[in-house]
């Protein structure tokens, strides 16, 4: 069993040795720092949160994403096509970003997030996670002025996004994590995700996950669990259905189980996650688990993100012993 | 005839020494009196500013108010605050948490409307966060439902809103900024605006933000207030098209200010997004106003937004005969 995460963490938080990220870029905007200095401040925080995680007893780290804004625009900005227009909200959450637009033919130019890995790699004791919105997710939340057809969006995406992870295999990824909440609000583009997904996953060596959150997948389980990867997330908090719909897990596949609430203070108990973890192993056995929260954590503040994520490391020792 | 109010959504920018004295203060380096003093000063600032530009229904600009969630939490029993979070870019605020049962100690707004108001002749909108809003932007630690929370909080913002009434608040404003999060809730939003607008007979009024309002135009509709403030230029006022096949009773707020561009309208944008509204809402039923709160703006930037307005609403006036 491997404790992670999920993605991004909170940015700022009280008594950190790092310098306030908030600050910094509150400097840039009016002059008094240059952006080479904020990238800076931002590698400071990057190294600052990878601790953070390795102090809670994480096994399987990320970058926290402390250089992207929102799952969107940090690589929206890079690929080729993209312009952005005003801000939207991000699902159901109290959270923004500002849309992209496809104004293009949508093109992979260069890294986008290969130097963050290798920096990421080389401040970590743990394995790092590479982290990336998957294609279907970053179409859906896009006006798109240019195809006119969403397959071809998603696919050319999937595209985009593929060369993405090939360029982190180079650079010695071993995880690659692709997050697709978006497919759960429109199940009905299932057929077409499928296809996405064969596209995305093509050529690629390192383990590959998809993480979905805020829902359920009931109506596509089990062809879900089917797709080109080897470890799926899903969200046991939001989608507290993933109960009665995933009965059975293919013996070759591992397992997210999402079972800390990230939109909420309320700490869970260790002997909640045990529990979770207990209902679970007879479906996926404790070898094959990865206990995370349901979703990123930066819909907490940093100091409950962190005691979550002690919480959670805490019951998931407790459910070993148990199961053991 | 007459038609065609501006007013503003509710907030207004801060002095920039404002922000510095309100971190002095929680730090006690500065005296809580002198913050609020210098809060009285910006508040007189912004009703002198109102009024020179010429606007019918005047906001004190929330000098007093950090955020629209955690102010009242902050008054209200049963909620403790959270460290910051963030909610775009670089903005971050601190959630309330419910951690008991939420209760009212004593009125919250009531001294600053009363001060607002006694600086103009002019009406002074009452401005209350609506209970839906107030749940949707909290940490829950207490409730079990969503519901009951909405709820249980509709309660103290009913008591909030008869104390302004009585003071005499003419307009009274139950912003809902969250009302949009989850379509198949606006129900719920209507539902605990009922217990909100219960028994008031101020004209009431409530904005919300953002969203894609497709869905849910009936709920949206069936809200029981008088005015709904609605963001309108920042989605080229596509909003309308909907409301034009789903014709509401309901006087509208027409945004007509993009409150998240420095660039300043020019007077022909905003009169043609007035004449837009004027296709679907007759001049009686009409408000104009800014698309949200001004606080992300600077002052300068507020003044000629809100000058433009103005000086639009004037000459569409002028055009149709309205006083
Ligand atoms: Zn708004």
């Amino acid at each position: 069993m491997i404790t992670t995460v999920v993605g991004n963490y909170p940015k700022i938080g009280p008594g950190t040795k790092a310098p306030n990220l908030r600050t910094a870029i509150g400097k840039g905007d009016r002059g008094e720092m240059t952006p080479e200095e904020i990238m800076g401040v931002r590698a400071q925080v990057t190294a600052e949160v990878i601790q953070e995680q390795i102090n809670a007893g994480i096994d399987l780290v990320t970058d926290g994403l402390i250089r992207w804004d929102d799952g969107q625009t940090y690589l929206a900005k890079a690929i080729s096509g993209f312009s952005f227009t005003g801000l939207i909200r991000y699902f159901d959450t109290n959270t923004y970003f500002r849309q992209p637009v496809v104004e293009g033919l949508l093109k992979w130019s260069k890294p986008i997030t290969v130097a963050d890995y290798e920096f990421a790699s080389f401040n970590s004791s743990k394995p790092v996670k590479a982290v990336l919105t998957g294609p279907y997710t970053l179409a859906k939340l896009s006006q798109d002025q240019q195809y006119h057809d969403q397959k071809r969006l998603v696919l050319d995406l999937a595209e985009v996004l593929n060369q993405e992870a090939k360029a982190l295999q180079a650079a010695g990824a071993t995880v690659i994590q692709f997050d697709e909440p978006a497919i759960l609000k429109h199940k009905e583009d299932f057929p077409l995700f499928q296809e996405a997904m064969d596209r995305l996953t093509q050529g690629l060596n390192p383990t590959l996950a998809l993480y979905t959150y805020f829902d359920d997948i009931s109506g596509v389980y089990p062809a879900f669990l089917k797709l080109p990867f080897q470890i799926f997330g899903l969200d046991y908090v939001m989608g507290k259905a993933n109960w009665d719909v995933v009965k059975e897990v293919p013996s070759d596949v591992s397992f997210g189980l999402g079972v800390i609430n990230a939109r909420n203070t309320k700490m869970e108990t260790e002997a909640e996650i045990a529990d979770a973890i207990k209902r679970i192993a007879p479906i996926v056995p404790t070898e094959r688990l990865y206990i995370n929260p349901n979703c990123g954590l930066e819909f907490l503040p940093r100091e409950t993100a962190y005691q979550k994520l002690v919480r959670m490391v805490e019951g998931s020792k407790k459910a070993v012993e148990v199961t053991a | 005839m007459s038609g065609l109010l501006t007013t503003s959504v509710g907030s207004l920018p801060k002095p920039p020494e404002l922000q510095a004295a309100r971190n002095k203060m929680l730090r006690g380096e500065l005296a809580r009196e002198e913050l609020e003093q210098m809060e009285r000063d910006a508040t007189a600032f912004w009703i002198k500013s109102q009024e020179d530009l010429g606007i019918d229904i005047l906001v004190d600009g929330e000098m007093d108010r950090g955020d629209m969630v955690t102010y009242f939490s902050e008054l209200l029993e049963g909620f403790t605050i959270s460290g910051l979070v963030r909610s775009y870019g670089n903005r971050y605020y601190r959630k309330p948490i419910a951690n008991g049962p939420i209760g009212r100690k004593k009125p919250m707004t009531l001294k600053t409307w009363e001060y607002a108001q006694s600086l103009t002749s002019k009406p002074v909108k009452g401005m209350l966060t609506g209970p839906y809003t107030i749940a949707e932007w909290s940490f829950n630690e207490y409730y079990s439902t969503f519901e009951e929370f909405v709820m249980e909080v509709a309660k103290v913002v009913h008591e909030e809103a008869m104390d302004l009434e009585r003071a005499g608040a003419k307009y009274i404003q139950i912003d809902e900024p969250a009302a949009s999060t989850r379509p198949e809730e606006m129900e719920l939003v209507a539902k605990s605006m009922a217990v909100v607008t219960k028994g008031l007979s101020a004209y009431t009024l409530t904005h919300i933000c953002y969203g894609d309002f497709e869905a849910v135009i009936d709920d949206l509709n069936s809200i029981p207030v008088d005015n709904l403030d609605m963001e309108t230029a920042n989605q080229d006022y596509s909003l309308l098209e909907l409301f034009r096949g789903h014709k509401s009773s309901k006087h509208l707020s027409l945004g007509v200010t993009d409150v998240h561009t420095h660039e300043i309208e020019s007077l022909e944008q905003v009169k043609a997004g007035i004449r837009k509204g004027l296709e679907v809402f007759s001049p009686e039923q009409l408000f104009i106003g800014p698309d949200c709160g001004l606080k992300t703006r600077t002052a300068d930037e507020s003044i000629a937004k809100l000058k433009v307005m103005v000086q639009a609403v004037n000459e569409i006036k002028a055009e149709l005969g309205i006083a």
